[in-house]
């Protein structure tokens, strides 16, 4: 039999890429989410958010290409992903062919979320680059009015909605397939995990409907003066 | 014609075929083994409770010895098998599961301190000593002294199985997997290797070797209900029969074990008693104690099967009538409940799964219902302690296909697996040292090759799609039943009379089966026709012997004659199949009593009745003043009966014990 | 009330030019206690003596009648008829060579992977056999023991969506040999040796965690956990790898 011959650092290394680079994503995802829905506790309540990234509260002023920066990172991370993960994807129509077969036989959860992450991973990849190149761009329009007037007089509400379903159903499958690939989880514990990313996916859609809603609500408001900046309640008593 | 060469072609990918090929290959020589299905799927693997070895390190176990050992083996065989082999197993068996041990096998290791069992129904804390701390610990088992079956869980013939499996890979042994052998290429003295098929294909292939090794196991699937695999048909012991020259020894010996489920007939391991089980009848009461007040549920297997048997008969059939009705016939209780699902999960998991898979029962809560059933055949191809056939030089067999004779007339519980490995490793060195001498040359013209190609593949050709007016599943269900109600566990003159003649008629028969597909390649049906008349021969063979033998001796019972007749019977069972006959020769071969370690004695269970051997007080006589002369129990035994120069010089040298240096 | 059973079965028989793969319906009255070795054999022998499948033990421990079962892999000779519906579909085991109707060439598949993978026990010493065998830790036995039980019945190769679509992919198979190996203190090899088998996309970095091993696996062996113990000490050693011990590994 002839000697093993090493496969070298590379797969190894890049399978740890692949699943850190998941991890951060959905992470920030979820955190994303989280500092968008600020919008539900008012118009402020946003401002506040935007102007915490731009490091309004560390340096005394807004400092939009802090944000730059940061999408750039999170651009390159997800092009990184999207590279990796594209490697797993059925490239011949005899495996495309050959995984239908067997995910419809077989009728299990594990299998199926698997194709359900390929086709959101699908999506994510060509809508996720509109918004990440606007961010990247034009970093100063994160705010209340500047955002739902992107949303609603920008049209982008179609795409948000749409990317809101795919990212959250993407992420949560990510992350409970990185806890049962790297994590040593019994069959009870495996039931949990799976209860609890329902319950994030769940979570994480209503919230982000409410949210999209909220915007949506605004920029119809807003569309008369759509383009105009927002200003916090009380710069404007004081003005 | 296709024709393939070895040095040693071996039959058979079980524990005994893969030992033997593994020795061979580190002898130098080139083995090649044909098997019916992959090696790590053959029936070894099916072993649960065990495999025994006096290794004597669990505090049970302390004390044990070769002597003990061989003791056990002879009383358990009642006194039919050969005691030059049971010395030379016994003195093997340490040294086999020490080798297995370093080949993988992750037996159960003592764990120093007490801890709980359950013996005689009764929870008990054994003290394990510090010193044995790690070394391979041990069950009970039925007819055993001590505490002597070392297991993995009860899933020792798996381990075991996988560890000889992976290590035939290891050494790059080629298999041939579903691969059938049909005939022995032989010229009446030499054995030049086997035709065979392959069962995907259907192609013959003619193996010619200096050496071949049958190592394909019992033949209990001539029974109805019997807890072999599927493919135990006893296609290598009627494949030396057809030779017309090898003979095949003991056929009648055929043993029952007491706790087989029903209906499906699935063993549950004997470690369910060893480990503290017991048996119950339909009014829960433990029977065993009124048969067998000392051994109880531990007796000797054709012991505990008999009394089961007795116990389930009709009252008017002079039995107790307390077996438990089901729609399957009656059946007893096999209690391990006392044992505790910690117990159960960690030592029977096997039993456990069988008992939720195929009765829907968890046995940590309900009895699991149980009835004896056709487990091992004892009797097999007849050979001298190296393997070979005294009739046909360069034929070896080993393992339950092989008759060396170690079980005589009642295999014990856990020697099975352990005879398969020691003979294994003494073929390995026999074989290669025949493949080595003069014999062992090759010697044989490619004429003779294909004239037992052409005759096979013609032989195939007239069956295949003959419009024959007989049912092979119809004969095969008469043979069946027969062997089940008149060769099973009771036996009397009438019922094997009777069996004798329709076994010859069934035999007759099946030379018109009809097949209904004519191709050659992978036939299911073609492969019934043409095994089923085999199998007819070795059913024949069963029941001759049987009939003939006038007496009851282990696992034969017979009814009219229930003495154990040593002046008459001391004799070993030889048959022969001449070529174009109906019906088998037999002929015997004494056992030597005045050469005898052990003379023949009462086993100790029922009522003595033993019409004794007029040497056997002689003896015995030689044998008691000897051992008051002497002292060291090697020196004792090496007076009484020499073997250890029969062993390759590599296996000589005494086994290590804690107890012992 | 008795059931009638609907067995749909894949007859083929690839050696025949003029085989073409079809499902054949057979139909048997349900019994008591009837499992699908029980239901298969009577078919054979009542209906279609030519129909192909494989049982060895008949007790699930062999690994022989592996197939799929309404869709999913699955031991025929323990599955009960009563835990299916009146219609019964069987199908071959996919991702092995088809031998005819429902059998399948396991064994072929399952030694070659052994060798790619070196799955056995490398030993480091010659073994004295006349002497006190190594000790070795009652609990480590216990646990080997419990990864040593795989039966090599294919099921998992079966359930597997990364074996489907990639062949050469060594299933959970192959990778709880080498766990098993892995944590036996008898094999002399080290991370190292283990990451040179299973390091690559073929091995434990092609696992896609998709589980259909761990819900089918006929022995309940622990798949997922070991898979994930494998991939945690791979990964280690990759990082760790700077080219220097192994080569570079083209």
């Amino acid at each position: 039999m002839p000697a093993p011959v090493s496969p070298g650092p590379w797969p190894a290394r890049l399978d740890l890429l692949q699943s850190a680079t998941g991890l951060f994503l959905a992470l920030f995802m979820w955190l994303h989410m989280l500092f968008v829905a600020s919008i539900l506790f008012g118009t402020d309540a946003m401002w506040r958010v935007a102007r915490f990234f731009e490091g309004y509260y560390l340096f005394g002023r807004s400092l939009p290409w802090l944000v730059s920066l940061f999408v750039a990172v999170v651009f390159v991370l997800f092009a990184v992903h999207a590279g990796l993960a594209l490697r797993k994807f059925p490239s011949h129509w005899r495996q495309h062919a050959a995984y239908w077969r067997h995910m419809r036989g077989m009728r299990h959860g594990d299998t199926t979320s698997w194709l359900a992450q390929v086709v959101t991973g699908f999506g994510v990849f060509f809508l996720a680059p509109v918004h990440l190149y606007l961010m990247l761009t034009h970093p100063e329009l994160i705010g209340p009015y500047e955002s739902a007037d992107r949303v609603w007089s920008g049209r982008m509400w179609p795409l948000y909605l749409l990317l809101l379903l795919l990212v959250e159903i993407h992420a949560g499958v990510g992350l409970y397939r990185l806890a049962v690939k790297w994590l040593a989880v019994g069959d009870k514990a495996r039931m949990r995990l799976m209860r609890l990313k329902w319950g994030f996916t769940v979570f994480f859609i209503a919230l982000g409907l409410l949210t999209l809603a909220a915007y949506v609500r605004l920029g119809i408001e807003h569309a008369p003066h759509a383009g105009e900046p927002y200003l916090p309640t009380w710069q404007r008593t004081l003005s | 014609m296709k024709l393939i060469h070895a040095d040693v072609l071996v039959i058979g990918g079980g524990l005994a075929g893969l030992r033997t090929a593994i020795g061979v290959r580190r002898r130098g020589l080139e083995p090649l083994i044909l098997s019916l299905v992959p090696a790590k799927r053959s029936h070894s693997v099916a072993a649960q409770g065990g495999m025994q070895a006096s290794l004597g390190n669990c505090a049970m176990g302390r004390g044990d010895n070769e002597d003990a050992h061989f003791e056990d083996t002879v009383r358990g065989s009642d006194w039919g098998c050969d005691q030059v082999v049971a010395r030379m197993f016994a003195h093997m068996a340490p040294k086999a599961a020490r080798e297995l041990a370093a080949w993988g096998v992750p037996w159960n290791r003592v764990r120093a301190g007490a801890h709980e069992a359950v013996i005689n129904g009764e929870r008990v804390v054994i003290d394990e000593h510090e010193a044995a701390q790690g070394l391979i610990s041990a069950r009970d088992f039925g007819g055993t002294r001590k505490w002597r079956t070392c297991h993995t869980s009860d899933g020792t013939g798996h381990a075991m199985l996988y560890a000889l499996g992976d290590r035939a890979i290891a050494e790059a042994i080629p298999v041939r997997e579903r691969v059938e052998a049909l005939a022995l290429i032989h010229d009446g003295e030499r054995c030049h290797g086997a035709v065979a098929r392959d069962l995907v294909s259907g192609e013959l292939t003619a193996y010619l070797a200096r050496a071949t090794v049958v190592a394909t196991g019992g033949y209990g699937r001539i029974y109805g209900v019997s807890t072999n695999a599927l493919i135990n048909e006893g296609m290598g012991a009627a494949l030396a029969l057809e030779t017309g020259v090898a003979r095949l020894g003991n056929m009648e010996a055929v043993q029952f074990h007491p706790t087989a489920i029903v209906p499906a007939g699935i063993l549950v391991t004997e470690g369910c008693r060893g480990d503290g089980g017991v048996l119950r009848d339909v009014d829960g009461h433990r029977f065993m104690p009124d048969y067998e007040p000392e051994k109880k549920e531990l007796a000797s297997r054709d012991v505990v099967s008999r009394r089961m048997a007795e116990h389930m008969r009709p009252v008017e059939q002079g039995g107790r009538g307390k077996g438990v009705p089901s729609p399957y016939g009656e059946h007893l209780w096999l209690d391990i409940t006392r044992l505790g699902a910690a117990h159960i999960e960690r030592n029977l998991r096997e039993v456990k799964d069988i008992c939720h898979y195929f009765l829907g029962i968890d046995p940590a809560c309900d009895y699991i219902p149980v009835r004896p059933t056709q487990h091992y055949s004892m009797g097999g191809i007849r050979t001298d302690h190296r393997g070979e056939s005294p009739w046909l030089s360069g034929l070896f067999a080993c393992g339950e296909a092989a008759c060396w004779d170690l079980h005589g007339f009642n295999r014990l519980g856990g020697n099975s697996v352990a005879e398969t490995v020691v003979a294994g490793m003494l073929l390995g060195e026999y074989v290669a040292d025949f493949c080595h001498s003069a014999q062992g040359e090759h010697s044989l013209s490619s004429a003779l090759a294909r004239d037992f190609v052409a005759r096979e593949q013609a032989y195939l050709r007239r069956l295949a799609g003959r419009p024959g007016k007989e049912s092979a599943v119809e004969l095969r269900r008469r043979m069946e039943r027969i062997m089940t109600e008149r060769v099973g566990l009771f036996r009397n003159g009438d019922g094997l009379r009777t069996a004798v003649d329709e076994l010859g008629e069934l035999l007759a028969r099946s030379a018109d089966i009809g097949v209904r597909a004519a191709h050659l390649d992978a036939n299911p049906e073609l492969v019934l026709a043409y095994r089923l008349p085999r199998m007819l021969k070795l059913a024949l063979t069963v029941a001759m012997g049987a009939l003939a033998r006038t007496e009851s001796r282990g696992a034969h019972f017979r009814e009219d004659h229930p003495a154990r007749n040593d002046r008459d019977w001391l004799v070993r069972t030889l048959a022969r199949w001449e070529p174009g006959a109906s019906r088998p020769t037999l002929d015997y071969e004494p056992l030597d009593v005045m050469r005898m370690e052990l003379p023949p004695g009462f086993r100790g269970y029922g009522a003595r009745n033993l019409v004794e051997h007029p040497d056997s007080a002689l003896r015995q006589s030689e044998v008691d003043e000897l051992r008051a002369a002497k002292q060291d129990r090697h020196a004792v035994q090496s007076h009484l009966m020499p073997f250890k120069h029969l062993l390759p010089p590599r296996y000589r040298r005494r086994n290590a014990r804690l107890d012992e240096s | 009330m008795t059931r009638i059973l609907d067995f749909d079965i894949l007859r083929h028989n690839p050696r025949d030019a003029a085989s073409v793969p079809r499902l054949q319906r057979y139909r048997l009255a349900e019994t008591s206690g009837m499992t699908l070795f029980i239901a298969l054999t009577r078919i054979r022998e009542e209906l279609d003596p030519g129909v192909h499948f494989d049982f060895v033990c008949r007790a699930a421990v062999c690994g022989s009648c592996a197939m799929l079962i309404n869709g999913r892999p699955g031991l025929a000779c323990r599955t009960l008829t009563a835990t299916l519906p009146a219609h019964i579909r069987l199908l071959p085991l996919p991702g092995f060579a088809l031998i005819a109707d429902l059998s399948v060439d396991t064994g072929r598949w399952m030694r070659v992977m052994s060798e790619r993978l070196h799955a056995w026990l490398h030993v480091a010493t010659a073994v004295d056999l006349d002497a006190l065998e190594t000790r070795m830790d009652p609990d480590r036995a216990e646990a080997v023991y419990e990864l040593d039980r795989c039966i090599e019945c294919g099921c998992c190769v079966a359930a597997c969506g990364t074996a489907q679509m990639r062949p050469d992919f060594v299933g959970a198979v192959g990778m709880i040999k080498l766990a098993r190996f892995r944590l036996d203190p008898r094999d002399a090899r080290d991370d190292g040796d283990f990451f040179d088998l299973l390091g690559d996309d073929d091995g434990v970095f092609g696992c896609m965690s998709l589980l259909g091993c761990q819900d089918v696996c006929p022995k309940s062996l622990s798949l997922q956990t070991q898979i994930a113990h494998l991939r945690w000490a791979m990964a280690r050693r990759g990082l760790a790898k700077a080219g220097a011990d192994h080569g570079d590994g083209i």
